[in-house]
């Protein structure tokens, strides 16, 4: 076993970060907005 | 402040320094003290982008601004996590797979030295000051507060952050954002929590209180180009500030080419587009729900007590009668707001209802009597009231459980420290490799570059230590440096922009350079009621649109 990174490994890091970039955007996004339809009239 | 937060923020300090200065073992050539020899883990520098983004404004003048204006600040960040994106795909790969020590090194490579030398000094002349208002602004802040003198707030900051950053270089600069970085969260959640338990109403109806009073507006759909946060400025002239940021500004775009490859740096540069927006939200909370605790704890008339104290001296009749009627209308309007607390406690909607627009009308009351109070400390002082940088600090030093208060200071101290260390080893990277090593000295042995390179820093440090100290008097100055910055990064990011189309030649980059300038800078007096925030969008798009007619000229030229 060697302990040397395939090369397509970082491609797929920044793929699934930017995934979970994207969902964390959204949520916040979201979450901000319920705040402000709920809380204010 | 108690013993126990001097002795925090003492440890702080000590461990900063000791930890800074070990990360120098090992850094025996500049590829180490500037790029860490390219060996960084893209967490490690992902954080290191986060904390030197992060200033002691955001602590200090953002929870004020949430307090006093709410969460529709946020939208200005809007753009950032697109502008990640696009740097992620675009710019970063081709500064990281260049292999240059600076961005401007790499615009010699692709046009010529003119571009590489104007933008590096641009870059030098603005971020050399604005090192100085970066440890400048917090500095006063504590010195009103807390009574420190102005130079021993300057040199509590800035003489550990000279030492380490000049001692271990980027290595020290990068692993110590890591740690500031964590306190920084830890400090902002710990206080949003002790702000929750000191709260004498429940948290939804506290979040109903800032709501009534418009601190939960976080979305304007408006499309208002004289409006600084609006969704649009923020999604469209935002995320052009960012990509110029992040993307050609070297105290950014230093910290990401230290990772271990092109992977990497995109990787470290999508946790800030990760957190950026939730944490700016969090600390924007902070403030909204630092507004509902001084609904229910008399808040002083004026934040900054040396403006209360010149306009007590000044006109204290006044201000006496003007005090007065701002208790009676504070006292209003905390009745107003147990009122509604107790309506929706009771789940009964016609008096919520009602309790909200009596809320609101109080809370429009006090608003009033602040508005009057900082007219009359502009009067008074001749200078325009900063009054929203000091909500917080009181909020601090008057309501802050012992040892929190502390923790919140280091943690302020450490947001400024992590900026002041990038720029420094920013603005030491651009002297010797761009100017040096360039122009004055280009063969040298590495051990000479690297003593060179120490002192750069040492020189900058003291640089920005007596534009810090002499702030006050500078304040106009710094005011034309700072104007004259944004003159240029827009256009800077047009020329980088332009580096990446193949037919855009060198003439054309030089004098698209300077007419983008030029543009912004006609916007800017010409028509000055637009945001500043479009002016990065005006610059990059004629650096484009005439780098390329400039460029399709000269080569039907040849």
């Amino acid at each position: 076993m060697s302990d040397t990174p395939k090369p397509d490994h970082g491609r797929r890091l920044f793929r699934r970060t930017l995934l979970r970039v994207m969902a964390v955007q959204v949520a916040t996004l979201l979450l901000l907005w319920l705040l402000q339809a709920h809380y204010t009239r | 402040m108690r013993a126990l937060d001097w002795v925090i923020i003492a440890v702080y300090l000590v461990y900063v320094l000791v930890d800074g200065v070990r990360r120098a073992k090992g850094t025996r050539e500049i590829e180490g003290y500037f790029l860490a020899n390219r060996s960084l883990p893209w967490w490690a520098v992902g954080l290191s982008v986060m904390a030197t983004q992060l200033s002691a404004v955001t602590l200090i003048g953002t929870t004020g601004q949430g307090a006093t204006d709410g969460l529709r600040f946020v939208q200005f960040y809007f753009g950032l996590p697109l502008a990640m994106v696009i740097l992620g795909v675009t710019l970063v790969p081709f500064l990281h797979g260049a292999r240059v020590f600076t961005a401007y090194e790499y615009l010699e490579r692709r046009f010529d030295a003119r571009t590489r030398s104007l933008t590096s000094f641009l870059f030098l002349v603005v971020r050399g000051m604005s090192c100085g208002t970066i440890i400048a602004a917090p500095a006063v802040v504590f010195s009103a507060m807390y009574g420190w003198s102005l130079l021993w707030s300057v040199a509590l900051m800035g003489i550990p952050t000279v030492i380490y950053t000049m001692i271990g270089g980027v290595q020290a600069v990068t692993w110590v954002d890591v740690k500031q970085m964590g306190l920084i969260v830890f400090a902002v959640i710990a206080v949003l929590v002790t702000l929750l338990v000191q709260l004498p109403v429940a948290p939804d109806h506290a979040l109903a209180l800032a709501g009534a009073a418009g601190r939960l507006r976080a979305f304007d759909f408006s499309f208002d180009v004289t409006n600084d946060f609006t969704f649009w400025s923020g999604l469209i002239g935002g995320t052009f500030l960012m990509l110029s940021y992040f993307g050609t500004d070297q105290s950014q775009v230093q910290r990401y080419i230290t990772a271990k490859s092109v992977d990497e740096a995109r990787s470290s540069l999508l946790i800030s587009a990760y957190w950026k927006v939730p944490l700016q939200a969090l600390v924007l909370l902070t403030g909204v729900l630092v507004f509902v605790f001084f609904v229910f704890q008399r808040p002083p008339l004026l934040f900054n007590p040396a403006e209360e104290q010149a306009v007590r001296a000044a006109e204290p009749a006044t201000y006496a009668a003007l005090d007065g009627r701002y208790r009676i209308a504070l006292q209003e309007r905390e009745t107003a707001a147990h009122a509604l607390a107790d309506a929706r406690a009771r789940g009964d909607h016609e008096a919520s209802v009602a309790g909200v627009d009596a809320f609101r009308a109080r809370e429009a009351d006090v608003g009033a009597l602040r508005a009057e109070a900082l007219a009359l400390a502009r009067r008074v002082t001749g200078e325009t009231a900063r009054d929203v940088n000091y909500v917080m600090p009181y909020y601090v030093l008057h309501f802050l459980p012992i040892g929190l208060a502390g923790i919140f200071v280091a943690a302020v101290l450490a947001a400024a420290m992590s900026s002041i260390a990038a720029e420094l080893n920013s603005l030491a990277t651009v002297t010797v490799i761009d100017f040096y090593r360039r122009w004055v000295r280009p063969e040298a042995p590495d051990a000479h570059y690297l003593l060179v390179s120490k002192a750069a820093t040492g020189v900058w440090g003291l640089f920005a230590c007596v534009v810090a100290t002499f702030a006050a008097t500078l304040g106009s100055l710094i005011v034309v440096v700072n104007r004259f910055g944004s003159f240029f990064y827009g256009s800077i990011l047009g020329v980088f922009l332009l580096a990446m189309i193949p037919r855009a030649r060198a003439t054309g980059a030089f004098f698209g350079l300077i007419a983008g300038m030029a543009t912004v800078a006609a916007v800017n007096f010409g028509a000055p009621s637009v945001s500043w925030l479009w002016h990065n969008v005006i610059g990059a798009v004629t650096v484009v649109a005439l780098g390329l007619v400039l460029s399709a000229r000269g080569s039907s030229r040849r």
